[in-house]
């Protein structure tokens, strides 16, 4: 497994990118694995998605249902995916430190 | 023959150096690469005894034996597969000729099983296993998408897509799977409970979603029951759509209250996905077994499989060989045509005013013969239907199958390569909406339809009956 430095901190990463251990991440940690998902500058939309995602991890141990993600941050799937341009299930999780998904997602 | 014998020491030799070479290797502790997709613990020593010991028990495994000695002995090599192949027609690579990737076991089993094989060596079409072989073979069995369409025009009626299968068993022994079957089917069997790794408590917080969402959406209140010991049906779905398939499952909710069916889920075991039919009989077994154990401990009278081809193939085909429990298991797709057929469920098609086009997934369709009961239900659930053409055993993959979508690393191929048929099917097609009922095959379009940029929406066959019901 590859360590990377990510912000400031050295994280070790699977082959596509997500951290290993959620309990490492923090808002600077989530800026710099913003910037390996082609979003350049995370905004208070970013935010407030990477938030609630982290939040709901943290309770259920997994990401949201898409939909109910969309509901809850008020953020259509259509602008969910121009915020986050590999998708809510890949990108958003990522940069909020969640384990990379597994199964059919 | 001089040659041919001189061939043959020559293969000799390389098996004879094998073993040291392998010594070589450990000594040097080299690790193998494996560029095609990411592997967890590839066995690297012995590779070469363990293949062929794996292949000499699925040879005597009463299952295959019958069907391997046929299709392994029977090839005309007149590769009117290769007109078939939605791959090959699309790279015109040797490797992606279904013909060519089955004789790379049909070599073997001729080297090491047949008597010409060991005495006529390469006269007869037999090869000695090398390294390198195994090797191939990774990327040559799983850039097959195991859609069956050779084996539909296949004048000697052999099924390639089943020689796939079992060379993946085959190397699988050798733990060369991608690491995303490994992962899912770990935390299906002995972690979390499912491929997606949701927990209970996450799955009931879903559930109560989707009934909260039904009825904030059309007003219904509609029930997603659980556990509900003695029910009728057990009703149980690719895990993964609780994470990316919300109108599909309120879709399928809606129907079985409106049928007035009895159903229930349950929350012991909830995964539908059986990646054994992609790489292990070990895992096919295992994960078939958790499901019907679940139907057994809730007293269902059947199984009800939601909207995916490879997890209805797998349990109907394999309930009668590997069932510990025996339950008849029936598709969504065919209760809610018989639903309609009835007159227990009534539709609107009205509501859907759209061109509405059916993409067949392989393992409903040329798996299993399931062509005209989704196409009942989309036909009375929409205005204007369209086929792709070609259709039902005739269709090509999405591109996604033998559980290639589940891989990152195959992305790129799945995108460009084994996608482009049914790209140029959809653009035919100037439909609107592409319904398809299989998780595997919406993930797929999905992906291709935003790469493509293509003017259409990919839904489940469920989905269009959220408006179109009158409940």
């Amino acid at each position: 497994m590859a360590k990377v430095n990510l912000g400031g901190v050295e994280i070790e990463i699977d082959e596509d990118g997500f951290i290993q251990d959620p309990n490492v991440w923090n808002e600077k940690v989530a800026e710099a694995l913003a910037s390996t998902e082609d979003v350049p500058n995370m905004t208070e939309e970013h935010w407030k998605v990477v938030k609630y995602l982290r939040e709901y991890y943290l309770k259920y141990n997994i990401a949201p249902m898409i939909r109910k993600m969309c509901k809850d941050t008020q953020v259509d799937l259509k602008h969910m995916y121009e915020l986050f341009p590999s998708g809510p299930a890949k990108g958003a999780c990522k940069i909020a430190g969640l384990p990379k998904p597994t199964g059919c997602v | 023959m001089p040659q041919t014998a001189k061939n043959e020491n020559i293969e000799k030799g390389n098996m004879q150096k094998q073993p040291s070479e392998n010594v070589k290797n450990t000594e040097k502790k080299q690790k193998r690469n494996y560029p095609f997709f990411a592997i967890e613990n590839p066995i690297e020593e012995n590779r070469i005894p363990v293949f062929i010991k794996t292949m000499e028990a699925v040879l005597k495994d009463d299952k295959y034996r019958l069907l391997l000695d046929l299709y392994l002995n029977t090839c005309a090599s007149c590769n009117s597969c290769a007109d078939q192949c939605h791959l090959y027609q699309t790279t015109h690579e040797e490797k992606d000729l279904p013909a060519y990737r089955s004789n790379m076991l049909r070599a073997v089993y001729r080297k090491y099983f047949t008597t010409s094989g060991k005495l006529l060596g390469g006269f007869v079409g037999a090869k000695a296993l090398k390294e390198d072989d195994i090797d191939n073979m990774i990327e040559s069995f799983y850039r097959c998408t195991m859609c069956r369409r050779c084996a539909v025009e296949c004048p000697m009626g052999v099924d390639n897509a089943l020689i796939t299968r079992i060379g993946r068993c085959v190397i699988g022994e050798l733990n060369l799977a991608p690491k995303n079957f490994t992962v899912s089917s770990y935390q299906q069997l002995y972690g979390v409970g499912n491929t997606s790794s949701i927990p209970k408590e996450a799955f009931i917080d879903t559930l109560d979603f989707l009934q909260d969402e039904i009825k904030d959406m059309t007003g219904h209140s509609v029930e997603f029951p659980r556990d509900k010991v003695g029910a009728e049906y057990l009703f149980i779905a690719p895990v993964s759509d609780y994470i990316m398939e919300a109108d599909t499952l309120m879709g399928t909710a809606m129907t079985l209250q409106a049928a007035g069916a009895d159903w229930t889920i349950g929350t012991g075991y909830y995964d539908a996905i059986n990646y054994g039919l992609f790489y292990s009989d070990t895992v096919t077994a295992d994960a078939l077994n958790k499901l019907l154990a679940e139907a057994y401990r809730l007293k269902v009278k059947k199984i009800l499989i939601g909207e995916c081809g490879h997890a209805t193939k797998t349990a109907k085909l394999f309930v009668d060989v590997f069932g510990k429990h025996q339950f008849p298991i029936q598709n969504v797709m065919e209760y809610t045509a018989e639903a309609i057929k009835k007159g227990r469920v009534k539709l609107n098609p009205e509501v859907n005013q759209e061109t509405v086009t059916y993409h067949d997934p392989c393992n409903l369709g040329r798996g299993l013969g399931i062509y005209e009961p989704p196409r009942n239900i989309v036909k009375a659930a929409v205005k204007h239907f369209v086929e792709l053409q070609p259709n039902r055993e005739k269709n090509y993959c999405c591109g996604g199958g033998g559980g290639s979508v589940t891989v990152p690393d195959m992305y790129n191929f799945r995108m460009n390569l084994a996608g482009i048929k049914k790209v140029e099917q959809i653009k035919a097609s100037g439909a609107k909406y592409l319904a398809a009922p299989c998780a595997n095959c919406k993930k797929q379009l999905k992906e291709l339809v935003e790469y493509h940029k293509l003017p259409v929406t990919v839904v489940g066959v469920h989905d269009l009956l959220i408006r179109a019901l009158l409940m």
